[in-house]
């Protein structure tokens, strides 16, 4: 294991300016519904928030552990069902029924994930990713098939109860309307950043240390004596029930689920792409990563709808720029190839070179 | 040291290497308590020829894997562009009348016609993949995962771009709506053509494995790269053309499925790779052997328990996956 | 004068070549001139870098820097199967046979070309090796160790080679067919030019005629075989015998 690696970003000197960071982005998370009154900003930005906590939970399987779950996606969608189908069959939505969600899908995520980690202990890492993929196939069909409990393709719409309520104005402050979806914002943010805290401590708890041991050599950390087993399990289902939870967050966010929206692979690709773009193995990555997918996916499709008005005739143009997923793709293969270790872990790398240059 | 051990075990038990056979067609008849003769004939007919369909798909998969050690995910992507080829050129044929019209030996003549497009089509598209993305990560297995999750991503974003998103009514040459009864059994033509193209395939592939010098090159780039780069032959050509064969394979596969399904959408290919990876799993990475014995108790299972529990069917197949994986990991055919 | 350089005289020629494997740095600058006829055994520690030699001018691991000639020319940049090709054969250690395929699909597979020549050369090469015509159907996975050993090196007898590259044969084998080794060993070398990689100093004396010792990635020693085996303290310092 490189110990370089491990305290880079915990020498003292850094620490300061790396604490100083996050509370400023927490505060400008905080404050950008009142600079900004706009519903767009503020959907980006949740979404920004939710996708942070699922991307940075599989960085946790992925990068910390490097197990390569295609089921990852999943438990976003288990727990997105969870809250919908208790609040849409609850006749009086109250706050508990969030935390009996919440509860639920933990439950559930735990108890799937511990079956897939007792496979994954008996098939090598390629056979593990191939079964995986095809569970997370399977739960979309289930969803899309066993519509008595998921209301099929067309999914569940619900209402989310006390201050959450969409519906509900409590009132304005500085020219902003205090609703329930301001609320749910700010629940959002305090959510994610207790649980971004809890996966930080993770990593760099004992357990975190002994999974890098892992990914970096597993036969050697096997021969020091570790149950390197259990320690796998113990990270699929943590970060499992991260997803979950965000998966929770993001259904609280749209108050509706369908099986596209949440089982979908394409779900499970975005993220990959958000990890790859921010750079496995760091968990700070996950931000950037989410942020840089959401902000384009959000503004890239309408600049290249007035790009492709410039020439209206054009059908082939028009046609290119409905397909702006094709460049996600591209960029998504030239990611992989050329900068597999992604944004935060190149800089990492520029920074080590610099230190070695100045030490030398 | 661990293979010499296991064959002699095999060898001095004979019960043992049968009995696996004998519970596996136990278990298939099992069926018939629930159903009479000709709806069991029936669906076992209907259940080989799908188990023939999802071989050609993952017959490629289990190649590539097999020689290569790559995973290729974009092979779902194939699957798919192969149909959207064959079904241009039946759209093609359609255009000019010949379809509705055409007699059980013109509709052959022209499923080859569309079969040889998609696999031309589908081994070009093979090669460019190889070439310009996948030989940049081999041995990584993380990095090829997530560069063909990528590729099958650009894929099917190239088919909505240039075919739609919609889906379309693939048009069925009119010798393959006819069908014939045998023992009071209704068996379409179409089925008895994919049976058919299964098997032969499946031949193929075992004489050019088992027979041929390229079959011995493959075989022996398989278990180990360095004596056969060290003999004098290019083996990054020959990884080449065994991703472009099993690429064609997805392609043919993808043309097949189209004309069953008489539909082509983009996202097909998700559908039906998730049998193609089951069959997979079942029979074994890399073991083409593994894949048809896999694709046949697939395709079979899938139609029983269709028949008889309709929800069930998909969820059969991953409880067949799971117990097979719980006795033997490495699928029935597969090798350490 | 890059003329002057592609015009050697000797079969092979290192010119201080060095080699990484990840960020392992194993050949630090080998230099070494192999005339053609008999063999040249190459001695060392383990993790001296002779394996490493080997695979280097074979092509399958690629040199960071140096140049190497065959024949004068200029391989360090070619792939393996160009090399191959120019008639250097390459018998990898641990007794590298295709353990899957049976013993004919071994030799068929080292038949470059079939033609008249190599089946009249596989009959010749059965005749050095009669074990392994009585395995003929058999996996190679399921033979001794001696008979793999000895497939291995025959499934490269099979093809015309000016060089043969011989990767510890000794190697956890029995006395007893270490022995047998050499005996074919010698034949071996009397027709084709060898260079042997071998810790079996024994075996290496009854082969060798000149020797080269590498240590560190560096050749440390160069000369006749007789010469080191007087020089004792060599031995000791460099093999520990």
């Amino acid at each position: 294991m490189d110990i370089k690696e491990l305290t880079s970003l915990e020498t003292s000197g850094k620490k300061t300016i790396q604490e100083l960071t996050i509370a400023g982005i927490i505060f400008v998370f905080f404050i950008i519904p009142w600079i900004i009154p706009s519903f767009r900003v503020m959907d980006v930005l949740a979404k920004i928030m939710i996708f942070t906590i699922a991307v940075a939970s599989f960085d946790l399987l992925l990068g910390y552990t490097g197990i390569l779950s295609f089921a990852h996606g999943m438990f976003f969608g288990i727990g997105a069902y969870s809250i919908a189908l208790i609040l849409y069959h609850s006749d009086t939505p109250s706050g508990y029924h969030i935390f009996l969600a919440a509860g639920a899908s933990i439950a559930i995520s735990v108890v799937i994930s511990l079956m897939i980690s007792f496979f994954s202990l008996r098939v090598k890492a390629i056979f593990f990713a191939m079964l995986t993929l095809a569970l997370a196939e399977f739960a979309h069909i289930l969803g899309v098939q066993w519509s008595d409990l998921t209301g099929g393709a067309d999914g569940i719409s619900f209402t989310l109860p006390g201050i959450f309520n969409f519906g509900q104005t409590l009132g304005t402050l500085f020219n902003t309307q205090i609703n329930g979806r301001l609320m749910v914002y700010y629940f959002i943010l305090v959510i994610a950043v207790f649980l971004f805290t809890g996966m930080l401590r993770f990593i760099h708890s004992p357990l975190g240390r002994v999974l890098k041991a892992i990914r970096e050599n597993e036969q050697r950390t096997i021969a020091l004596g570790y149950k390197t087993f259990r320690y796998q399990t113990c990270s699929i289902v943590f970060s499992a029930c991260i997803a979950s939870l965000s998966g929770i967050l993001f259904a609280m966010w749209l108050c509706y689920v369908n099986p596209d929206s949440v089982f979908h692979t394409a779900i499970m690709v975005n993220i990959l792409l958000m990890v790859l773009i921010g750079g496995m193995g760091t968990l700070y990555g996950s931000l950037i990563g989410a942020g840089f997918f959401i902000v384009t996916e959000n503004w890239l499709p309408g600049l290249l709808k007035s790009i492709a008005g410039l020439a209206s005739d054009s059908v082939i143009l028009a046609n290119m720029a409905d397909r702006w997923q094709l460049y996600f793709g591209i960029l998504f293969v030239l990611v992989v190839i050329f900068f597999p270790k992604g944004v935060i872990g190149t800089f990492r790398v520029i920074l080590d070179r610099r230190h070695q240059l100045h030490s030398s | 040291m661990k293979t010499d051990t296991l064959k002699f075990q095999t060898r001095n038990r004979p019960f043992q290497q049968y009995a696996g056979w004998i519970i596996g067609i136990g278990l298939f008849l099992l069926p018939l308590i629930q159903m009479d003769l000709t709806t069991y004939l029936t669906l076992t007919v209907a259940g080989i020829s799908l188990g023939m369909l999802i071989f050609l798909i993952a017959s490629g998969l289990t190649l590539i894997f097999g020689l290569m050690d790559v995973l290729n995910l974009a092979h779902a992507a194939f699957f798919a562009f192969g149909a959207y080829a064959g079904f241009t050129v039946l759209n093609l044929l359609n255009n000019a009348g010949w379809i509705d019209t055409a007699s059980l030996a013109q509709s052959l003549f022209y499923l080859a016609l569309a079969l040889g497009a998609a696999g031309l089509a589908g081994g070009g598209l093979g090669i460019l993949t190889e070439k310009i993305v996948i030989k940049r990560v081999y041995g990584n297995h993380l990095m090829q995962l997530l560069v063909t999750v990528g590729v099958s991503f650009v894929i099917v974003e190239l088919l909505k771009m240039i075919w739609g998103v919609n889906d379309e009514v693939v048009p069925v040459p009119m010798g393959f709506q006819d069908a014939f009864i045998i023992f009071g059994v209704f068996i379409e033509y179409f089925r008895v053509v994919a049976i058919f193209l299964g098997i032969t395939i499946f031949a193929i592939l075992q004489y050019i494995l088992k027979q041929t010098k390229l079959g011995i090159i493959v075989r022996a780039g398989v278990e180990n790269q360095e004596i056969v780069k060290a003999t004098g032959y290019n083996i990054s050509w020959i990884f080449t053309l065994v991703f472009a064969a099993g690429s064609a394979l997805a392609a043919i596969g993808g043309t097949m499925m189209a004309i069953f399904n008489q539909a082509v959408d983009p996202g097909m290919g998700n559908q039906f790779l998730i049998f193609a990876l089951i069959v997979v799993i079942i029979g074994g990475l890399g073991s083409v052997t593994g894949s048809f014995v896999g694709a046949v108790i697939v395709g079979l299972s899938f139609n029983y328990v269709a028949f008889l529990w309709p929800k069930m069917a998909l969820g059969v197949n991953f409880m067949i996956m799971a117990i097979i994986l719980l006795i033997r990991p490495k699928g029935l055919f597969g090798k350490d | 004068m890059p003329d002057m350089v592609e015009t050697k005289p000797s079969l092979l020629c290192l010119e201080n070549v060095h080699t990484h494997i990840d960020q392992h740095h194993i050949l630090q600058g080998v230099s070494m001139d192999v005339a053609a006829g008999g063999a040249t055994i190459l001695l060392g520690r383990n993790g001296a870098g002779k394996s490493t030699t080997l695979k280097s001018v074979m092509g399958l691991l690629p040199v960071s820097q140096g140049r190497i000639f065959f024949n004068g020319q200029a391989i360090e940049a070619s792939k393996p199967y160009e090399i191959a090709r120019m008639g250097m054969g390459f018998v990898p250690e641990d007794k590298a046979v295709l353990s899957t395929l049976t013993v004919a699909e071994n030799f068929r597979l080292s038949m470059f070309r079939e033609n008249e020549k190599t089946h009249k050369k596989l009959a010749e090469v059965l005749d050095l090796f009669p074990a392994l015509k009585k395995f003929w159907k058999r996996q190679a996975g399921l033979l001794s160790g001696g008979q793999r050993q000895m497939l291995a090196i025959a499934r490269v007898l099979v093809c015309e080679h000016t060089l043969l590259l011989i990767d510890e044969p000794s190697k956890g084998l029995a006395p007893i067919v270490v022995d047998q080794l050499a005996e074919s060993l010698i034949q071996i070398k009397d027709k084709t030019k060898v260079i042997l990689v071998e810790q079996n100093f024994r075996l290496a004396q009854q082969v060798g005629s000149d020797c080269f010792i590498l240590d560190d990635g560096r050749v440390a020693f160069n000369g006749p075989m007789d010469e080191l085996a007087k020089d004792k303290i060599m031995m000791k310092k460099y093999l520990g015998i």
